[in-house]
């Protein structure tokens, strides 16, 4: 039988095939155009890897081409070409060494908030180059990359530089930690796609510590310490005191997220993934108590978008609850475009009203009848329900008349 | 304000600390005229470990007012165990909100700590009756957990006027102990009223092997469908209980 993460690998290939058939083809080895910002760092041949700015054709505001904030409504054809117009010059580069001048060029880039004018001088014409995903089966966090080339030389306009002055004092503050400095970034309302880059390039953390990291490590680790530290604040506030239900669907992906009323967080995301061989839908399922997550997620990076868009939600509300989770992805989702819109498909199903009710099998109802799979399988598949219903709390004896349904 | 405490050995600290580090990350600690105290739940509040740690179980104990302190368990936890097992340990609290951690027997250690505000609120603790009580020693019941946890995640627990049975379940088959009143291991049995009762492994083990290193006994009551909770009887400690949930299968 084949898994969920098969299915997700098999749509990857459709997509490379895509890229190797579309990418747009230079001619030449030069290329001028501005960054949106936007810089690269790759993990195949970790610790040595390659690393780069990616630059289209295009002059002026670019920003759209690297920013998923801005993605949300847009069709797949169109996220594709912003991405297929973005060429990446590519350099190997020792993770530890992030103060040579190459990488001290990008991190100039990735501290701006405005595109950046530039020119690259490649050793040869651009193709498509997959090193990422072919190493990475399992793994579709980031957003789709374009065509490729080994990078000569790379110039910016320094008159086009506009400095964020946010980013810029948190890369000179090398006494502050790196989740110490995302979370800051955050709070100061610095987009969460900025701050994936600017981890990944190298610009946060304590000094000694400070290496790039692979853009797919950063994109899971920044949703990561975010959503914990928004986890921690909520658990001061009272409990919603009904079950709320949110839907979404983009893209071919089908949200239905249901609040639920607790004291104690708990969160669980169930991703349904469609078999096109069979017609039959394959989960996959990550939970985690109040005591924290003691795996890595098997659906992998859309488990950290997924409760970053929560936790966000949680603390815009000063409430806390339990999340449960459920994604279905149909047949029309042709290729992964990264996890980018998990997460504003989240934040955006959770700005609309909520369906409000009394239990959680009527919220289940509710939350399962615009989906493909069947109420029981959903919860078949749920450890956040198995759990709820078989582990008791000690605060269910703390009074002999108040037992927990 | 005056706290100090001294003990003879690191033993005490570490089997306290390590003990709560299996539920919380941060601790406070309430220490008073009576003595030291611990209260508190994991975050999942399945398990709750209740300490009481009066003064004269310490060599020398000082204090003229109730004070709070908030230490992360697992700081408290490293400097405790680079002391030797021998070394004297003396607590106290300094006025720039650190905890001093002397050690010594020769060779001498001294660690500065800085506190973190403690958040806890009050915990309360279940109101409970028991119906079993079995008195075992502490390594027989880690050795009960270990032959379990092979099978299963659980450890169901059923209680009978002569024997006690500890059980597990799971997709590759069953175990199951038997200990009477004659079997090694088990110091006492009073079964008020037979009990079946099922528990998380996990929990369990945790807690018993923080503070089995240093031997004694255990003494686990429950009753049916009700939590279990765990005295241990180590060393010159006061009190230590553990309450822990029961799951609940069909």
């Amino acid at each position: 039988m084949v898994t969920a993460s098969e299915i997700k690998a098999r749509l990857e290939r459709n997509w490379i095939k895509f890229l190797n058939d579309n990418s747009a083809k230079l001619s030449t080895t030069t290329l001028s155009g501005a960054t949106p910002p936007s810089v690269f760092v790759g993990r195949y041949g970790y610790p040595k890897v390659k690393v780069g700015p990616m630059i289209p054709p295009l002059h002026g505001d670019t920003k759209i081409l690297d920013t998923p904030e801005m993605w949300l409504g847009k069709s797949l054809e169109e996220i594709v070409n912003y991405r297929l117009a973005l060429v990446r010059g590519i350099s190997k580069v020792d993770v530890r060494d992030v103060s040579g001048r190459y990488v001290e060029s990008l991190q100039e880039v990735a501290m701006t908030n405005k595109s950046v004018e530039s020119e690259a001088t490649l050793e040869k014409i651009p193709i498509s180059d997959f090193e990422q995903e072919r190493d990475s089966r399992f793994d579709t966090d980031s957003a789709p990359f374009g065509p490729a080339a080994p990078l000569k030389n790379f110039r910016t306009s320094s008159s086009s530089i506009s400095v964020d002055q946010r980013i810029e004092d948190a890369y000179y503050d090398k006494d502050l930690s790196a989740s110490q400095a995302i979370v800051d970034l955050y709070l100061d309302g610095v987009h969460v796609s900025t701050l994936h880059r600017v981890l990944s390039i190298g610009m946060l953390g304590l000094k000694k510590n400070r290496r790039l990291v692979p853009t797919r490590w950063s994109i899971s680790a920044t949703d990561d310490i975010i959503s914990a530290y928004l986890i921690r604040r909520i658990d001061n506030f009272s409990t919603i005191d009904r079950f709320k239900i949110y839907k979404y669907s983009h893209l071919g992906n089908y949200y239905s997220i249901i609040l639920i009323p607790d004291e104690i967080w708990s969160f669980e995301m169930q991703e349904a993934w469609y078999d096109e061989n069979n017609g039959n839908m394959q989960i996959g399922v990550d939970y985690e108590n109040a005591n924290g997550l003691d795996h890595y997620p098997s659906i992998a990076g859309a488990y950290f978008a997924a409760r970053l868009g929560v936790a966000e939600h949680l603390l815009k509300i000063k409430h806390k609850a339990a999340a449960l989770i459920l994604r279905e992805i149909h047949p029309e989702y042709v290729m992964p475009v990264g996890v980018w819109q998990v997460r504003e498909g989240l934040r955006r199903a959770l700005e609309g009203l909520a369906k409000q009710v009394e239990s959680f099998d009527e919220a289940l109802n509710f939350a399962t009848i615009s989906l493909s799979l069947s109420k029981n399988e959903w919860l078949r598949n749920s450890q956040m329900y198995k759990s709820k219903k078989e582990q008791l709390r000690i605060t269910d004896f703390l009074m002999s008349s108040t037992r927990r349904a | 304000m005056v706290f100090r405490a001294r003990t003879r050995s690191t033993e005490e600290w570490k089997a306290v600390t390590s003990a709560i580090s299996t539920l919380v990350d941060e601790a406070t600690f309430e220490a008073n005229i009576e003595g030291i105290s611990f209260r508190g739940m994991d975050p999942s509040h399945v398990a709750l470990i209740d300490i009481h740690w009066p003064n004269t179980t310490f060599e020398s104990f000082e204090c003229d007012s109730a004070v709070k302190f908030g230490v992360r368990i697992d700081e408290l936890l490293k400097v405790i165990r680079r002391g030797e097992k021998k070394d004297s340990v003396e607590m106290s609290l300094a006025e720039d909100s650190t905890l001093l951690v002397k050690m010594h027997n020769g060779y001498r250690r001294e660690y500065k700590m800085r506190l973190i505000e403690s958040s806890a609120s009050a915990t309360p603790l279940p109101k409970l009756s028991f119906n079993t009580k079995a008195v075992l020693v502490a390594g027989s019941f880690d050795r009960i957990l270990s032959d379990v946890n092979i099978v299963s995640e659980y450890l169901s627990i059923k209680s009978e006027a002569s024997a006690i049975h500890f059980s597990g379940k799971g997709d590759s088959g069953e175990a199951e102990i038997v200990l009477d009143p004659k079997s090694e291991g088990l110091e006492e049995l009073n079964v008020k009223e037979q009990s079946t009762a099922t528990y998380s492994i996990d929990y369990l083990s945790k807690v018993t092997k923080a503070i089995s290193t240093a031997g004694g006994s255990i003494a686990a009551e429950f009753s049916s469908k009700m939590p279990i909770r765990l005295e241990f009887r180590v060393m010159n400690l006061g009190r230590i209980h553990f309450y822990l949930a029961p799951r609940v299968q069909d």
